[in-house]
């Protein structure tokens, strides 16, 4: 059944030239989408091995030098990307993928990749995450709007429904077809799946969620097609939909998040960052721990101390700012947080903001992802600073601090080797937008009842 | 000319109102196996509701249906399959062939044949050979009716209903039109005809019921077909507007 339904409206379309169009236009975007994406994700790769590499040797080879002066030197660690990327950058561009790790400074992401293009070619991104979330949904509109309004037209819906065909047969079959020629264009996906990832949940799910949007735009289409009285009406309507749900409410719930959810700039939260970390208190409380150490040694005199004090109070300041650090931005990470959460609510009116949440969050390019990087770079950035304070208490003079660590010390830090966390450790970030998407599959499903339900009693609708 | 008696079609007491319109008022009528009646009545009379009534695809307000023991109201789809529908404009796919329109319209309605069968369906309605692989936006409406009725036949539905068969056809189509007609009443089909075509309902049909304002006005058998001037019959009745 449905490769006969295939049959006739390929015949049919290839006659009248439209599908053929309309998929070759499709297929060409999506092409120059992932060979762009392929050019800048294969250049993202390389840097990042890159970077990796020359900084552990530009760390390792800094030479001989006291620890304080190598936490200063610091080194810098860049955000691995997936393979998803390749399909769905997210934020990786927006966001800042390098950190430099160094004494007393928890550093926000440097190096937007944005940064590196012209301001005008940030216009035209055409990326393969926009063509599948913003441009499949228009093909499937293209194919199917008239799926079933034009039989109405031409009187071979009446035909068909006089034969005894039953409206669910008719109605599934027409869907279903459409699903099939429209996945095509998924192949892509498919294939990046296949040659560049082994087949674990986040890509199965990637894939699973990209199928499902389909479906529910194939769904939409038809239904609205059985509705319309003419092609043309279902047309229109499906057109303003789209409009709505892929380009003004995105939007709108940016602008709505934003205004509930305000978040202070980036330059006032680094001013505010240096009002709140380096403050007398700071001072006043190394002093007391200056007091609370001498006295637990019984000596008078930091000099009398068993250990290098110099190291032991850049260790103290470290966490005393480093409990300051994870105050200010975890308040700015909650914000930021609650933004993102209002916006990926809103996908119950949108499907592409479900998508494009879900998809963002599988291909770790979305801001969870980079909070989980920004921590883990923040963990390796303490460890480095311990251990050089550390090893300066241990090692250095007592009296002149004088002291040069080398290469065995740099060794000792190991390299930084991110891993992107499992999604099933994520998944309850991501439990709205899975709701959302469900939701609108049962909600089409009501649509689709109420469709049959008028195509049974076609001359009385 | 003998007719079956076995009833096929079963109109009862039907009624159908659109706002304020009374499109049918209590219509009634059979129509046998191997019989063609000929539904005549002006345009408003009620002659599509009817069909449409018969189709499943409008809900009459009262009244029963029968289609071969089935009530379209309650089980729509199986009252379709037993009956074929041929619309005024044979609805095709334009740019399908003619043989491609007949299999994909069978198909879709599970009927499975060969392509052999299906070919003889169309060589038995009369559309020239040339023609099956051609698209359907070259046909004529009379092609276009054979292949219509090839689809019918493609179901070997027990009715066969016509909405304004010969409306459009030059006189040799309209015959073998005609011919085709009663070939099939001739195999068992019970036919219900809505036509303005008097001439045709005069040639054709064993039986013919003329309706005005959704009521049955006058029934004529076969002998009085042929006996009486059924344009004065008829436009006595439609003028009078007298009632049974």
């Amino acid at each position: 059944m449905l490769t006969l339904a295939l049959k006739k409206e390929w015949v049919d379309a290839k006659r009248q030239g439209q599908l053929t169009w309309l998929l070759g236009i499709a297929a060409l975007l999506l092409l120059v989408a992932c060979l762009s994406s392929w050019q800048s994700h294969s250049r993202y790769v390389a840097d990042q091995q890159a970077v990796s590499q020359s900084e552990r040797a530009r760390w390792l080879n800094q030479g001989d030098k006291g620890p304080h002066s190598a936490a200063h030197y610091g080194t810098y660690v860049m955000k691995p990307t997936s393979s998803l990327a390749l399909l769905d950058a997210g934020l990786q561009d927006y966001q800042g993928n390098v950190i430099r790790l160094e004494a007393h400074v928890r550093n926000n992401a440097l190096f937007r990749p944005i940064q590196d293009t012209l301001s005008v070619a940030r216009f035209g991104q055409l990326s393969p995450a926009f063509v599948l979330q913003v441009l499949l949904p228009l093909f499937v509109i293209l194919v199917g709007y008239g799926l079933v309004a034009t039989e109405r037209e031409q009187g071979t819906l009446k035909q068909l429904l006089a034969m005894g065909i039953s409206p669910a047969r008719l109605f599934f079959t027409k869907t279903f077809m459409l699903f099939t020629i429209t996945s095509v264009l998924l192949i892509p996906v498919a294939l990046c799946i296949l040659v560049f990832n082994t087949l674990e949940l986040r890509t199965g799910l990637f894939f699973g969620v990209y199928l499902i949007y389909v479906f529910i735009w194939c769904l939409l289409t038809t239904a609205i097609s059985s509705l319309a009285n003419t092609a043309r009406k279902a047309l229109i309507i499906l057109l303003s939909l789209w409009a709505f749900t892929s380009l003004l409410l995105p939007k709108l719930a940016i602008s709505y998040a934003t205004a509930v959810h305000p978040v202070i700039s980036g330059q006032a939260f680094q001013s505010r960052i240096e009002s709140d970390v380096y403050t007398q208190e700071r001072e006043q409380a190394i002093a007391k721990f200056k007091q609370q150490t001498l006295a637990h040694y019984k000596v008078s005199t930091t000099a009398e101390l068993p250990f290098n004090w110099g190291g032991a109070q850049l260790q103290f300041g470290e966490q005393y700012a480093d409990k300051k650090f994870d105050l200010l931005f975890s308040e700015r990470n909650s914000q930021l947080k609650s933004q993102s959460n209002s916006y990926q609510q809103l996908g119950i009116l949108s499907p592409f903001i479900a998508l494009q949440t879900l998809s963002m969050g599988l291909a770790a390019t979305d801001f969870t992802h980079h909070l989980h990087f920004s921590a883990a770079a923040e963990k390796q950035r303490r460890l480095i600073q311990e251990t050089l304070n550390f090893n300066q208490r241990d090692n250095a003079n007592k009296t002149t601090g004088h002291y040069k660590a080398g290469i065995e010390l740099w060794q000792r830090i190991p390299k930084f080797n991110y891993q992107h966390p499992t999604f099933s450790s994520l998944y309850q970030q991501y439990i709205p937008s899975f709701l959302n998407l469900f939701v609108w599959l049962v909600g089409l499903t009501l649509l689709c009842a109420f469709t049959l339900k008028k195509l049974k009693l076609e001359e009385q609708r | 000319m003998t007719i079956q008696s076995d009833v096929v079609i079963t109109i009862n007491k039907l009624k159908k109102q659109f706002g304020d319109y009374q499109a049918l008022n209590g219509l009634s009528f059979t129509v046998n196996k191997g019989e063609i009646l000929a539904l005549l009545g002006p345009n408003g009379a009620g002659k599509t509701t009817t069909i449409n009534c018969l189709l499943g695809f409008l809900k009459p307000d009262s009244g029963d249906i029968n289609i071969a023991g089935i009530d379209p109201q309650q089980d729509v789809i199986t009252a379709r399959q037993k009956i074929a529908y041929i619309p005024e404009q044979v609805a095709l796919y334009p740019r399908l062939t003619g043989i491609d329109n007949l299999i994909y319209f069978s198909k879709m309605a599970k009927i499975e044949k060969t392509e052999h069968e299906f070919k003889a369906l169309l060589q038995f309605v009369g559309l020239p050979e040339h023609a099956f692989y051609k698209q359907v936006s070259s046909y004529s409406k009379g092609m276009r009716q054979k292949v219509g009725i090839a689809i019918a036949l493609a179901k070997n539905a027990q009715a066969l209903i016509l909405d304004e068969p010969t409306s459009g056809l030059d006189p040799s189509a309209s015959h073998e039109f005609s011919h085709l007609l009663k070939k099939l009443a001739s195999q068992g089909v019970a036919i219900l005809m809505a036509t303005h075509d008097l001439f045709r309902a005069q040639e054709d049909a064993h039986r013919v019921a003329i309706i005005n304002q959704g009521q049955l006005v006058d029934t004529l058998g076969f002998e009085k077909i042929k006996q009486v001037q059924l344009e004065s019959v008829y436009l006595e009745h439609i003028r009078g507007a007298v009632t049974c």
